[in-house]
C-alpha cells in the first residue's frame, strides 16, 4: 500500500474573534489507519474536522488531502473532493424529513445514476452492516441517539469513501451502544481499508481502536504516538489527560487572583 | 464619546458586511440549474409556504373587504356617492391592501416557519452534513424555498383581492343595498388592468422576494442554538414587516406618484 | 407516495386558483374586454381646450352618457398655449361625427371625476382619424366661477 500520508495538515492557524484556537498545528494522517485526535473539551477538535473538510478556512497554513490543497480548490472541485470523504457528526445530523432508508440513499441519489434496484441493494447492505436493516422505515425522530449515529455511519459509508471523519462518536452513549460503535468503527476500517480520523475525548474507547494518537491542547499538538507509548508518557500534562486526573498542569481552577485576596478585597470595596 | 462613535462605526461595518453576505447568499442560491429533483423539492415547498398559507390569507382578505365596504359606505353615503363603493373597495385592495397585508401575513406565517426550519437544520448539523456529502445546501435547501416564496406570494395576493372584492360585494350590495350594477360598473370603469392590477402584482413580486430572502437568510445565518433560532425568527418577522412597509411607500411613489 | 401525490394536486389547485383569480380580476373587476375596444379598432381625435381643469389620462369619453372612448394623452400646445387632448374613440364612430361636434369637459356629480362629453352638430362633413375638434368647452374651475360671481355682485 502507498505509504504517503493521506491527510497532511501544515502550520494551521485559526482564530475565532479574538481567541486563537490553533497556533500552528501539524498533523500527518497515515493511509488506511485509524488516527485519533484527542484533547480536553474546548480545544477545537470539531473545528479541526471542519477545517479538514473545507467548511472553514484557516488564517494560515494548509490542509492537503491526497495531495490536494483543500482551501485552494474551487467550490465545485471542493464538492467533488468531498464525495471521497464521509463525516459522522456528533448528533448524527440525519435529514429529518427523510426516513432511514432515504437518508442512506441520499448520497447515492445525488452523486450516482444508479437504478433504483441497485440503490436498494447498496442501502440495505450498508444498513445490514450497522445492524439496522429492520429500521429502514423509521423516521430519524423515532431513533435513539445510538441508532441515529449508526444510521449516520451507514450514510457516511454509502459512497465507499476513502476517508471518514468521526466527530465525537462516543459522546453521550450508554455502554452498550458505545461498545457497538467502537466495534463498528474498528470493523469497518479493517474491512474497507479506509483512512479514519476520530476526534474524541473518551480516552479508553479511543485508545482501544486507534493506531496513532495526537493530543491537542492550547492550540498545538502536545503529544503524539501510538496508544502504548502515550500510556507511559512521562510528560505531566499528557499523563493527566490520559489517566483522567482532575487536577494537574491543566488546573481545576479557572485563572483568578488568589482566593484569599479576592475575598478580602470584596470586603474592602464596600 | 469617541467610544460611542467607534461603536457606531463598527455597527455600520457589521450592517454592511451582513448586507454583503446576504447578497452573495441570494446570488449563490438563486442560480440553480432546474432539474427533476429540484422541481420536486420546489413543489414540496410550494405546498408548505403557499397552500398552507392560503387559509389565513383568504379569511383575512374576506374580512378586510367586508370592513372596507362597511367603512367606505358610511363615508360615501354622506356625499351621496355610495355608487362609488365598488371602485373604492377594488382600488384600495388592488393597489395597497392586498399586496401589503398578504406580505405581512406571509412573513408571519411562512417566513418565520422558513427561518425556524432552516435554523433547526443548521443547529442539528444537517446543513453541514449535506455539505460534507458534497451537496450544496444553498441549492438543495435554500433555492427551492426562495423560489416557492417568490411564486406563491403573488398568487396569494390575487386570492386576497378576489375574496376581498367579493366580501365588499356581500356587505355593500347584499347587506347595505348598493345597486349591484353600479358596484361592478363603477369598479370596471375605474380599475385599469395594467396600472392597478399589474402594479399590485409587481408590488407583491417585490415583497415576495424581500420577505423570502430575509426569512431564508436569517435561518441560514443564525447562531445555531435554541436561543439563536428564536431570535432569528423574531428578526424575520420584524425585518420583513418593516421592509414591506418601507418598500411599499417607495413603490407607490414610483407607480402612482404622478397620477395623484 | 400517496401523500406526495396529494401534495402535488394541492399545489396544482393552488396555482390554478391563482390564475383563475387573475382572470376574474381582469374580466370582472377591471372590465377588460378581450373583444372590445383596445386592440386596433379605435381611432384618435385631437381637441384643444383653454383649460382642462382636473381631467386626467384614462378619463372616460361619453356621448349622450354612453361610454365611447377614453382620454389617452394631455399635453401643452406651445403654439397657442392651450391644452391638447388626444381622445381614443370607438371605431364605430369613425366617419359619423360631424365636423362641428362639441367636446366639453364635464364633472360627474359634485365631487366626481372629470370626463369628456361629446355632442354632435349638424355639419354634413365628418371627422376622421387624426382630425381636431374645433368647438370645445373648457372645464369649470371653481375659483373662476366664484370670481365671476363676486364681481357680478359688486357691479350690481
Amino acid at each position: 500500500m502507498d505509504d504517503t500520508p493521506f491527510v497532511v495538515v501544515e502550520g494551521l492557524h485559526f482564530s475565532r474573534g479574538d481567541t486563537d484556537i490553533f497556533r500552528g498545528v501539524d498533523l500527518s494522517i497515515p493511509r488506511g489507519k485509524i488516527t485519533a485526535i484527542m484533547g480536553p473539551s474546548g480545544t477545537g477538535k470539531t473545528t479541526l474536522l471542519k477545517l479538514i473538510g473545507g467548511q472553514l478556512v484557516p488564517d494560515a497554513g494548509r490542509v492537503l488531502i491526497d495531495g490536494q490543497n483543500v482551501h485552494g480548490l474551487s467550490r465545485r472541485a471542493l464538492f467533488r473532493l468531498r464525495r471521497r470523504m464521509g463525516m459522522l457528526f456528533q448528533s448524527g445530523a440525519l435529514f429529518s424529513d427523510l426516513d432511514v432508508y432515504e437518508n442512506v440513499a441520499f448520497p447515492l441519489r445525488v452523486h450516482t445514476d444508479l437504478p433504483d434496484a441497485m440503490i436498494r441493494d447498496v442501502v440495505l447492505m450498508k444498513l445490514q452492516a450497522v445492524g439496522l436493516r429492520g429500521a429502514r422505515h423509521l423516521m430519524p425522530s423515532e431513533l435513539s441517539g445510538g441508532m441515529a449515529r449508526r444510521v449516520a455511519l451507514a450514510r457516511a459509508m454509502a459512497l465507499d469513501p476513502e476517508l471518514i471523519l468521526y466527530d465525537e462518536p462516543f459522546v453521550g452513549q450508554d455502554p452498550i451502544s458505545m461498545g457497538v460503535l467502537v466495534q463498528l468503527i474498528k470493523r469497518i476500517n479493517e474491512a474497507l481499508g479506509l483512512t479514519a480520523i476520530v476526534v474524541s475525548h473518551d480516552i479508553k474507547e479511543t485508545l482501544s481502536i486507534a493506531d496513532y494518537v495526537y493530543v491537542i491542547s492550547d492550540g498545538h499538538v502536545m503529544a503524539q504516538g501510538t496508544p502504548q507509548s502515550l500510556d507511559v508518557d512521562q510528560d505531566a500534562r499528557v499523563s493527566q489527560f490520559v489517566h483522567g486526573e482532575p487536577d494537574g498542569p491543566v488546573p481545576f481552577h479557572y485563572p483568578a487572583v488568589d482566593f484569599f485576596t479576592d475575598i478580602l478585597s470584596a470586603g474592602a470595596n464596600r | 464619546m469617541i467610544g460611542r462613535i467607534q461603536q457606531l462605526g463598527r455597527y455600520g461595518c457589521d450592517l454592511l458586511e451582513a448586507l454583503g453576505r446576504a447578497g452573495i447568499f441570494l446570488g449563490l442560491s438563486s442560480v440553480g440549474v432546474p432539474s427533476r429533483e429540484g422541481w420536486h423539492l420546489w413543489l414540496r415547498q410550494m405546498h408548505f409556504v403557499g397552500v398552507l398559507s392560503l387559509a389565513i390569507v383568504l379569511v383575512s382578505g374576506l374580512f378586510i373587504g367586508m370592513v372596507l365596504a362597511l367603512q367606505g359606505y358610511t363615508i360615501l353615503v354622506d356625499f351621496g356617492a355610495e355608487q362609488a363603493l365598488g371602485q373604492m373597495v377594488a382600488l384600495s385592495l388592488l393597489r395597497e391592501l392586498a399586496p401589503v397585508v398578504s406580505a405581512l401575513l406571509f412573513a408571519g406565517r411562512a417566513g418565520s416557519a422558513l427561518t425556524a426550519e432552516i435554523g433547526l437544520m443548521k443547529a442539528t448539523e444537517q446543513l453541514s452534513s449535506m455539505e460534507m456529502i458534497g451537496v450544496d445546501p444553498l441549492r438543495r435547501v435554500v433555492a427551492p424555498r426562495l423560489w416557492a416564496g417568490f411564486v406563491s406570494l403573488p398568487l396569494l395576493t390575487v386570492g386576497f383581492s378576489v375574496v376581498g372584492i367579493w366580501g365588499g360585494y356581500l356587505v355593500g350590495v347584499e347587506w347595505l343595498g348598493v345597486f349591484n350594477g353600479s358596484y361592478w360598473g363603477n369598479m370596471q370603469e375605474s380599475v385599469d388592468f395594467i396600472a392597478d392590477i399589474g402594479n399590485g402584482i409587481v408590488k407583491s413580486l417585490v415583497f415576495a422576494l424581500v420577505v423570502t430572502w430575509i426569512a431564508v437568510f436569517q435561518g441560514y445565518d443564525l447562531v445555531p442554538t435554541a436561543e439563536g433560532i428564536s431570535r432569528a425568527t423574531t428578526r424575520t418577522v420584524v425585518y420583513s414587516s418593516l421592509a414591506v412597509l418601507g418598500l411599499d411607500f417607495v413603490l407607490t411613489a414610483l407607480m402612482f406618484g404622478e397620477l395623484g | 407516495m400517496k401523500r406526495s401525490k396529494m401534495m402535488e394536486l394541492g399545489v396544482g389547485l393552488f396555482m390554478l386558483a391563482g390564475i383563475a383569480g387573475l382572470i376574474f380580476l381582469g374580466l370582472r373587476v377591471s372590465g377588460l374586454n378581450l373583444a372590445g375596444p383596445g386592440a386596433g379598432d379605435t381611432f384618435q381625435l385631437q381637441a384643444n381646450f383653454a383649460n382642462v381643469g382636473g381631467l386626467k389620462p384614462r378619463a372616460r369619453v361619453t356621448m349622450a352618457g354612453v361610454n365611447v372612448g377614453r382620454v389617452v394623452n394631455i399635453e401643452l400646445n406651445t403654439e397657442w398655449y392651450d391644452a391638447q387632448v388626444t381622445l381614443e374613440l370607438d371605431d364605430k364612430l369613425e366617419g359619423k361625427l360631424s365636423r362641428d361636434t362639441t367636446a366639453s369637459i364635464l364633472t360627474s356629480g359634485l365631487l366626481g371625476e372629470q370626463y369628456v362629453g361629446l355632442s354632435v352638430g349638424g355639419d354634413p362633413e365628418t371627422l376622421s382619424d387624426g382630425d381636431t375638434i374645433r368647438d370645445t368647452q373648457s372645464a369649470l374651475v371653481l375659483e373662476e366661477l366664484i370670481q365671476q360671481f363676486v364681481s357680478n355682485m359688486v357691479n350690481e
